[in-house]
């Protein structure tokens, strides 16, 4: 939220309904870094959300990295960095 | 908390199923709604059969799905600067073209940062003609995507059909749609579907084959994880994957999740009832209930 006019400077992301405290968001945030860096770790891929910076961060093994703070762009971004498509389905 | 958009409800069907007459009679028999008509023609006739509406917007010359997309955009946000400065409107509906794909109206609505803070998309009703309606279906690929977006499914002019043929499209729409609800009407009274079994039409081969499967969730399956993989599903597969639908446990309460393709609809609480929980209705070209539950487990994991 802009603190400056009080509005939401993008409508929230439909994976944050449900989580109404603070606490199961920030909660949710790191659940969710920690699932993306098993998923992600064939993908030559890490995930890591400090808690601190808004969103979470990913990188390459080479070094290039990616603050990802809207959740609609984390698989494009993903893609990107990994240089190829990502399929949840492929085992 | 409490929802105070404003309920929008899309109406769709191919041309001449009958949308207006059905809309008619529910504005008779007391609904009380302001209704957005989009014609694709440049001549606008419906409005003039609509007096008793609460209020009418015309969108005539462009379908409000593609050509005419940024008009129902304006029509919607005049809408809710109107309600914003006090006026009371109580439910929109919107009449579709007969041309019109609702599942790019609901995509429309949903990646418009003002609209999603103003209206709650409820029900998306295709109407499907009874006499035409399997020419339609034999005919084009678009009768076949309205029937797919649809949460309400009616068949309507069931008196001039025979039963055994209105039998037989209602088990076409029953395999084209499984998730939506099915009735039939006449001249917008409700009426019932013929008591008899039938068997679906055979459909056009260019037509892939449509299924239904129902993915169980994992008890104590934790939303956050959940999300993670359905935001990767819809966005590897969404094209794919036409309709997704359950209800699951999240730290807020039993959440209702429902998406068209790769749009998905503002999730809602519901109420604590007993329910269907923990299921994922999945409607899509053939989709793999094992491949999908492994993924799942893998992001459970």
């Amino acid at each position: 939220m802009c603190n400056a006019c009080g509005f939401p400077a993008r409508a929230g992301h439909w994976t944050d309904a449900g989580l109404d405290s603070p606490h199961d968001r920030l909660r949710a945030r790191f659940r969710r870094a920690q699932v993306l860096a098993r998923v992600l770790r064939p993908y030559g891929l890490t995930a890591h959300d400090n808690g601190v910076t808004d969103g979470v961060i990913l990188s390459t093994l080479a070094g290039a990295s990616a603050i990802v703070t809207d959740p609609a762009q984390l698989w494009p971004t993903v893609e990107r960095l990994a240089g190829r498509a990502f399929d949840p389905l492929a085992g | 908390m409490t929802d105070n958009r404003l309920p929008l409800a899309i109406l769709g069907g191919w041309l001449g199923a009958g949308k207006t007459t059905w809309l008619r009679h529910q504005l008779h028999a007391g609904l009380q709604a302001h209704v957005i008509v989009n014609e694709a023609a440049e001549v606008a006739v419906d409005d003039a059969l609509l007096s008793q509406a609460h209020g009418v917007t015309v969108l005539a010359g462009g379908c409000a799905c593609c050509s005419g997309r940024d008009d129902l955009v304006a029509a919607l946000h005049s809408l809710a600067d109107q309600r914003t400065a006090g006026a009371a409107i109580p439910e929109v509906i919107l009449e579709t073209s007969g041309l019109a794909d609702p599942a790019a109206i609901i995509t429309a609505i949903a990646d418009d940062p003002i609209l999603v803070r103003h209206f709650r998309l409820t029900d998306t009703t295709v109407l499907v003609d009874a006499v035409n309606g399997a020419a339609e279906l034999a005919a084009g690929s678009m009768a076949i995507q309205q029937i797919r977006a649809a949460s309400a499914l009616i068949l309507t002019k069931t008196d001039a059909a025979p039963p055994t043929a209105t039998a037989r499209l209602a088990a076409t729409l029953a395999v084209l749609n499984p998730l939506a609800s099915l009735s039939a009407s006449v001249a917008g009274v409700a009426v019932p579907l013929p008591a008899l079994t039938a068997a679906p039409l055979p459909l056009a081969q260019t037509t892939r084959a449509v299924t239904a499967v129902t993915l169980p969730i994992p008890r104590g399956a934790d939303w956050a994880s959940l999300s993670l993989w359905l935001s990767a599903l819809l966005h590897a597969h969404g094209d794919r994957l036409i309709r997704l639908k359950g209800v699951v446990q999240t730290p807020g309460g039993r959440l209702l999740i429902q998406t068209v393709r790769q749009t998905v609809q503002p999730p809602e609480i519901l109420p604590t009832d007993h329910g269907t929980d923990d299921v994922l209705a999945v409607i899509g070209e053939s989709p793999d209930v094992a491949a999908l539950q492994a993924s799942l487990a893998r992001f459970l994991a």
